[in-house]
């Protein structure tokens, strides 16, 4: 299982161009997007900076993308091949198969998160104390394996032509509600209510309790590794359970 | 019908059981929609033995070969694989498998991929072992995706040979390969059976399960209907294949009737003056001919090929309505698409 996860890390990153296009584009618009901001301005209500908000937000949603398009397409496209079938004539348990999926959407996102922290701090003047940095680096990139986990799933119930509209609907969604893009602030009461249930909000908010200093929310992180349970032992099931022509 | 006379040693061994049959298939049926891909397949293959699998597409091959590996579930009857699931089978490292037009993994090379089988393999072989033995220890750094056919069908065999597995399984194994790949192939295939494995191949090439199986299966909309060694196949398809020309009598007709009453026919086509028979017993039959007063020209006996003999079987399982068969009367199996290809 250990050469699994070995080789999908390697070919992930042989794979030139979806690592670029992975990796630079959250950072991309990280800038875009706070291009206009005043650096000093506060987001309403809350005691942090504009630019600092987008910062996780955009880290969060690099991540996301990268773990969540990457993974969907490629496995509907590698199960219509007909290397799922062939990977399932070997001892190896469903977890590993999920596992490694996983590990290998890891080596994406986590440079894409670093860019886009890396940017905040040396272009946008973004100001936090080291072990904030650290921690939020190391949420958002735990958080995006709960997205990685769906892309699994995503991509064991669709076929290739579909794995991606579905993908893009799941993680719109759930950026959204998470407030990647609009501060969650905005919301009607009734969607926040329902936001927080969803894995986007708590991701979201795992790394901006970091960012006001404080510690994580204990429901957030139960909210994040209920997904995360959910998510890989859909996928494990899918992928052991497959008796279709996969 | 006609399936094998099945001495069973019971499921409830364990899996190393000696007396458990290596393939057990019992009354298995399997649909796709109104399509009956195996229609009470009763099957039971012991260790050590070659055993080709033929029938005409759309006879149920394929999906036969998935629910022996577990990638299907019967919807009635049972497989049972070392007198266990195909699933535990596979995972104890018992059964090694190479699919048709199975995919692989992309953006590695032919070494790295070998090397993921052999790690996930519980009884692997070295790796160096397994790429000499498939035969491709000369391209192991080469991308997978950039292989031709017959290469990338030996990185299955390789896959499918990473380990000591007691049954080989092999779905179409040499589609792609040119003559000489293809019996560079069999050598190695040769060398896993001496090792005393059990291998099991479906083939459209007659003349591989002719040569290599020392048994050989039959199997015409998803059940058996022929199940014996080449030789015992060709001699129930009639063993020899006499040819003549005969002279029209005064009406301008052969008489068709009195050469369907001559001794030991097993087959009989009629084409302008060409009279085509099939006989397992050509001396006895030719003898007849004369009998009647008939003057054959242009008189061939020859032997059956295990094609013609196949060919002869399939077509007349087609003929009779088989009980197991569907009820639709589609005698054009032979080119109904198995619903399991891709």
């Amino acid at each position: 299982m250990k050469t699994l996860v070995e080789l999908e890390i390697l070919r992930t990153l042989r794979n030139r161009r979806f690592m670029f296009f992975s990796v630079l584009y959250p950072g991309l618009l990280f800038l875009i997007i706070t291009a206009g901001a005043d650096r000093t301005k506060k987001m309403d209500g809350l005691n942090l900076t504009v630019v600092a908000y987008y910062m996780v937000a955009m880290a969060a949603f690099g991540a996301m993308t990268a773990v969540l398009m990457g993974n969907a397409e490629r496995i509907a496209r590698e199960r219509e091949k007909g290397w799922v079938r062939q990977l399932r004539l070997t001892a190896l348990p469903g977890r590993g198969y999920v596992t490694a999926k996983i590990a290998s959407a890891a080596t994406v996102s986590l440079p894409s998160i670093l860019i886009v922290l890396v940017l905040g701090a040396a272009v946008k003047d973004v100001r936090l104390a080291a072990w904030q940095w650290v921690s939020t680096a190391l949420a958002v990139w735990a958080g995006s394996m709960v997205f990685a986990a769906l892309g699994v799933a995503i991509g064991y119930v669709a076929t290739a032509d579909v794995a991606r509209p579905i993908s893009m609907l799941c993680y719109f969604v759930l950026a959204m509600l998470g407030g990647l893009w609009v501060p969650f602030t905005t919301f009607p009461h009734w969607l926040q209510t329902l936001a927080g249930y969803l894995p986007g909000r708590a991701y979201t908010a795992v790394g901006q309790a970091i960012e006001f200093g404080d510690a994580p929310h204990a429901k957030d992180i139960t909210v994040l590794v209920v997904y995360l349970a959910l998510f890989a032992g859909t996928a494990a099931w899918l992928y052991r359970k497959d008796t279709r022509k996969a | 019908m006609t399936a094998t006379s099945a001495v069973t040693a019971g499921h409830g061994g364990g899996s190393a059981d000696r007396g458990a049959p290596v393939v057990s298939f019992r009354a298995v049926n399997k649909n796709f929609g109104a399509v009956r891909a195996v229609a009470g397949l009763d099957l039971e293959l012991r260790a050590g033995e070659t055993v080709a699998l033929l029938g005409p597409n759309g006879a149920g091959k394929s999906t036969a070969l998935d629910l022996l590996l577990g990638l299907r579930n019967p919807d009635s009857g049972s497989v049972a694989v070392f007198g266990t699931t195909p699933a535990k089978a596979i995972a104890a490292g018992r059964v090694g498998a190479m699919l048709q037009s199975g995919g692989l993994m992309e953006d590695v090379t032919v070494r790295e991929l070998v090397g993921l089988a052999c790690d996930l393999h519980p009884r692997a072989y070295p790796v160096d072992r397994v790429l000499k033995d498939a035969g491709i220890d000369g391209i192991g750094d080469r991308k997978v995706n950039k292989l031709s056919g017959g290469q990338e069908q030996r990185v299955r065999f390789a896959m499918a040979t990473a380990g000591a597995n007691d049954l080989i399984v092999l779905d179409e194994p040499t589609v792609g390969m040119d003559v000489t790949a293809r019996q560079a192939f069999w050598a190695t295939m040769r060398g896993q059976v001496e090792q005393g494995r059990t291998v099991l191949f479906a083939t459209h090439y007659l003349e591989e399960a002719d040569a290599i199986a020392d048994r050989v299966l039959v199997l015409h909309r998803g059940a058996l209907i022929a199940d014996g060694t080449a030789a015992e196949i060709k001699a129930r398809a009639g063993a020899r294949r006499i040819t003549f020309d005969l002279d029209a009598d005064r009406d301008g007709r052969i008489d068709e009737a009195a050469l369907r009453g001559l001794p030991r026919v097993v087959g009989l086509d009629i084409t302008g003056p060409t009279v085509r028979i099939r006989s397992d017993d050509a001396d006895a039959t030719m003898h007849a001919v004369y009998a009647l007063g008939l003057y054959p020209r242009n008189l061939e006996v020859s032997g059956l090929g295990l094609e013609q003999a196949f060919l002869a079987i399939t077509e007349a399982a087609a003929d009779t309505a088989t009980p197991a068969a569907t009820t639709t009367a589609t005698a054009v199996t032979a080119t109904a698409e198995e619903p399991g290809n891709r």
